[in-house]
């Protein structure tokens, strides 16, 4: 009956799953899912880790099959028991993880779904609609269709994996997380894509982290919590952030960092100190410094170089150059034993690949590291049990788990928990995390939290690897963000916000445009360029160019000076529409806000010229900035 | 500082009632090879004489031997092909060390060089990343070759008398190689169970990734199964050459098959991290029980083949369907 009387609202529905249940051995990962498309709107699927947003996009796109529920697809059952049967019904998914061939160019990998069909194909052809896609994202200088796929960024890869999604004509296609890698241009021409993909009556679905992007870019919004849907179609213009976060965690979120404590003035030395760490591909240029009690956070897009940096620092990757110091003596280990020894500890992003030991008990698990580091023929496990049952009841987790014989059965909190605990156990002087909460419930994530937070403050230095901007700012007291395998900017998270993050991570690559900008426009008025974001008191360069010398302020990426600190300080404070002349350094500056081309803030283009030059006319420039600047960075 | 709310997290605990699936494996396979001695005695009066149980013993030596040093190598997740060949060769080193030196230094070079064998393929296999079945076949075929040119391409029989007494000295009543069977036995499940280096071989076996970063030093619990293996190939090939006081340069032809098999049915996983000693203790009775059993009830040697490899597959296929990891 009530089927009946939705009938009408279904007219247009093009594809209607309810029901939908998944496990995998013995985790649910969706109980009773629910998602209902229309053609021609965008559909943002939000949830926390693990709701099972990936899992339900996956059972759409055949990727998975269900163990229940329906799919009903233009008024039809559907069954797709194979990504290629689901592409056949004009359904697309841009996977997450990238799926590209390595070996295969750029044009072979965007046409793999095609390959599939019988019959030549017309090598031109494909290379004429390869260009035209990868022209509508804005690519069609940066990305040769000839490189093969293994050598390209992850950005790019990213790029390819949504053009092998365009390319085959769908009717539905799903974006699982498709900016996680993207700069903010990018995902400019991305979402220019996704309109016109819905102008011409698609329907998307759009799962992201970043909630400002699914408010610019959803029509309707579902949202998942432990596998099941909580609110089905929502209007995107009837919610607001905070209900959506209350929707997609079941309670406010304010409370799961543990506020740093007050931070003492004077640090001391610095217990782990990076200097110009290089180790190529990747790395490229590194520098930090981590100090007793203190929670690092280090920042950027997913392909930024952070866990090969991290890696490189244990003794995972070989290093080509630069310094580190442990405790002010040279660290140069040649693998992770010699890392623990030296008082490193390392959770590692892959729990399943890196961490777990699936046929060793839970106990043995948990006291890996304790037999990497240990010397000797015995294994010296009894002597620990005492400060195990500890280390358990410290964590929450029921000691009498511990002699369960698969770690692989417990959720994902508890497995990383076990794996923090292996750490934990050794006492170590620098524990790196990377991802620690990825696949972790949110109550388990607040516990994590609270323990690192204890640890810092018993005198141990953590440092943190997050994609995800906000627990980075919520939960380091500093953070070093990192781009392209350089660390660009280095900031107390009091002074940054997920803004300021997201400019400042965007790819070099994707920056290069941007600074021959301000190349031309410094050289153009013999003095200085940069690209900034200000705040009440502080600026945060982005981007700098100087061609005249005597122009300097002295800015470059990733200074994050107090205004008064630089020779702009008036001009910075007064945020006039004309040049502002700085009484105490003579130099002129002129302040530009650039927006893009939806009108989104992209920060302030300054231009410095020095005393001894004439005014130009600050309307004529102003005007051609705005114009230059349009989208570009 | 106020302690963050924590929600407490629920955790399905898996039930723990008895079932065959949650039995440990080595009991499943004593059940195994109990249900096949019962049906063997029954079929045949000779199975349980006591000859026939000290024969059957007798039998599980040289294979049983080498079987161990399989374990090691099947528990990091590689293979040995090498030990039959290696068994074959070490013989022959043991056969011209004889010519010149007493019999206790002879048996060391044997031993020596079984190790010395294993630790260069080892080297290969682990340091280059190469795949051991390759590396293994090829050392399978230069040992044997090699058997071939030292001995001459005949079998050596003048040896010493007194190599007899490595295996027909009794004590209280039973063999020196059946003791010897056993002590490598007890050696080995000691150093698996109770060591560093055999739970490392273990977490090596399980996710050398995961080891790596524990701080575990992979590339030698990588080698070592491989000089554990080539070195108790010598000791089988000590043990052979004693019992009948001849080495010939084919000698172990096809035990690399007896030996993997007899892991395989002791419940050890190709994939590495899983399996124990006492399994492949078990392995080797059940195979060696079931040769026997087929030579008692008159059955073709040809037939005997068939029935060992339906018995592996058959072994593989029930732990993969009994397995609480398996997904299905």
């Amino acid at each position: 009956m009530q089927r009946r009387a939705t009938i009408n609202a279904a007219q247009d529905l093009l594809l209607d799953a309810h029901e939908i249940c998944k496990s995998f051995a013995q985790t649910r990962a969706l109980s009773d899912a629910s998602l209902r498309l229309r053609a021609g709107a965008t559909h943002a699927l939000l949830g926390a880790n693990g709701a099972g947003k990936s899992t339900l996009s996956r059972v759409i796109s055949g990727h998975i099959r269900r163990d229940g529920g329906e799919i009903s697809y233009r008024g039809r059952p559907l069954a797709a028991r194979s990504p290629r049967e689901a592409l056949d019904a004009g359904i697309a998914m841009v996977m997450q993880e990238t799926s590209l061939a390595p070996d295969l160019s750029v044009l072979e990998n965007i046409f793999l779904p095609e390959l599939r069909k019988p019959g030549r194909l017309s090598r031109t052809a494909m290379r004429r609609r390869a260009s035209e896609i990868l022209a509508d994202l804005g690519q069609e200088h940066s990305l040769s269709l000839d490189a093969e796929a293994g050598d390209l960024s992850a950005a790019q890869r990213q790029l390819v994996e949504i053009a092998k999604a365009l390319v085959v004509n769908a009717s539905l296609i799903i974006f699982d997380e498709p900016t996680a890698s993207l700069s903010p241009s990018e995902v400019e021409r991305l979402f220019d894509v996704i309109t016109r993909l819905k102008q011409a009556d698609c329907a998307i679905v759009f799962v992201s982290h970043r909630l400002e992007e699914v408010f610019v870019v959803s029509d309707e919004i579902t949202v998942m919590r432990e596998g099941r849907t909580v609110a089905a179609s929502r209007p995107t213009s009837s919610l607001n952030q905070t209900e959506l976060v209350r929707l997609m965690v079941g309670r406010d979120i304010g409370t799961i960092y543990a506020s740093a404590a007050i931070r003492s003035a004077s640090r001391g030395p610095p217990v782990l100190s990076v200097s110009h760490l290089s180790a190529p591909p990747t790395v490229r240029d590194v520098s930090f410094d981590l100090h007793r009690g203190e929670v690092l956070g280090l920042g950027g897009l997913v392909g930024a170089g952070r866990s090969e940096t991290v890696e490189t620092l244990f003794g995972l990757r070989a290093r080509a150059g630069g310094e580190v110091w442990l405790d002010g003596r040279p660290f140069a280990p040649r693998g992770p034993a010699q890392a623990i020894r030296a008082g490193v500890g390392f959770v590692a992003e892959d729990r399943r690949r890196q961490s777990i030991a699936p046929d060793l008990s839970v106990r043995e698990n948990l006291l890996l590291g304790h037999l990497g580091a240990h010397r000797g023929f015995g294994l010296g496990y009894s002597r620990l049990d005492e400060k195990v049952r500890t280390l358990m009841a410290r964590l929450e987790l029921p000691a009498e788990r511990l002699a369960d014989s698969n770690l692989l059965n417990f959720s994902g909190g508890m497995q990383q928990k076990i794996v923090i605990a292996r750490w934990l156990l050794l006492e170590p002087k620098v524990l790196i995390l990377d991802e620690p909460t990825k696949g972790v419930d949110i109550g388990t994530r607040a516990s994590i939290y609270a323990v690192l937070r204890d640890i810092a403050a018993t005198g141990a230095a953590i440092l943190v690897i997050s994609s995800e901007f906000e627990e980075l700012l919520g939960l380091a007291d500093r953070v070093v963000v990192m781009s392209d395998g350089a660390s660009i900017a280095d900031a107390p998270s009091t002074v940054l916000n997920e803004e300021k993050l997201t400019l400042l991570a965007a790819p070099r690559s994707s920056m290069e445009r941007n600074r021959r900008l301000l190349q031309e426009l410094a050289s153009e008025q013999d003095g200085a360029a940069f690209w900034a974001i200000l705040d009440a008191e502080r600026v945060f360069c982005l981007n700098a160019a100087t061609v005249n010398a005597k122009a300097d302020p002295g800015l470059k990426a990733g200074d994050a000076p107090h205004f008064d600190e630089t020779p702009l300080g008036l001009a910075l404070r007064a945020c006039a529409p004309d040049f502002v002349t700085d009484p105490r350094s003579g130099l002129r500056c002129l302040l530009v806000d650039v927006k893009s081309h939806r009108g989104h803030e992209l920060g302030t283009i300054g231009l410095v010229i020095d005393a001894d030059q004439p005014t130009p006319p600050a309307t004529s420039i102003r005007a051609a900035i705005i114009e230059r600047f349009r989208g570009t960075v | 500082m106020s302690p963050p709310t924590i929600v407490s997290v629920r955790e399905e605990r898996p039930r723990r009632r008895w079932s065959v699936r949650s039995a440990p494996l080595e009991l499943r396979m004593l059940g195994l090879a109990l249900v096949i001695a019962i049906a063997l005695s029954l079929l045949s009066p000779y199975f349980l004489k006591t000859n026939n149980l000290l024969n059957l013993l007798d039998q599980s030596v040289v294979v049983g031997i080498v079987a161990i040093g399989m374990t090691f190598v099947i528990l990091i997740g590689g293979i040995d092909l090498s030990v039959g060949s290696l068994a074959g060769l070490t013989g022959v080193v043991l056969g011209l060390s004889l010519h010149q030196f007493p019999i206790p230094v002879a048996v060391a070079f044997a031993v020596l060089a079984g190790a010395g064998i294993g630790v260069v393929s080892g080297f290969l296999i682990a340091y280059f990343d190469l795949a051991a079945f390759v590396i293994t076949l090829g050392v399978m075929a230069i040992g044997r070759s090699l058997a071939y040119i030292f001995s001459g391409q005949t079998s050596i029989s003048d040896i010493p008398a007194g190599l007899n007494d490595l295996v027909y000295t009794t004590v209280l009543g039973v063999q020196t190689n059946v003791l010897t069977l056993l002590a490598l036995y007890a050696l080995a499940w000691l150093y698996l169970t109770f060591t560093k280096g055999g739970r490392t071989i273990y977490a090596v076996g399980s996710n050398r990734e995961a080891a790596r970063i524990a701080g575990l030093n992979v590339l030698f619990y990588s080698v070592l199964p491989y000089v554990v293996s080539g070195a108790l190939s010598a000791v089988a090939a000590t043990l052979m050459s004693a019992q009948i006081l001849s080495i010939d340069p084919l000698a172990g032809t096809g035990l690399e098959l007896d030996a993997i098999a007899a892991v395989v049915i002791g419940g050890a996983s190709l994939y590495g991290g899983r399996g124990t000693i006492i399994g492949t203790l078990i392995g080797v009775f059940i195979m060696v029980m079931i040769r026997n059993g087929l030579n008692l009830l008159g059955v073709s040697p040809f037939w005997q083949g068939s029935a060992i490899g339906a018995i592996i597959i058959a072994a593989v296929l029930a732990e993969r369907l009994l397995s609480p990891r398996s997904r299905r």
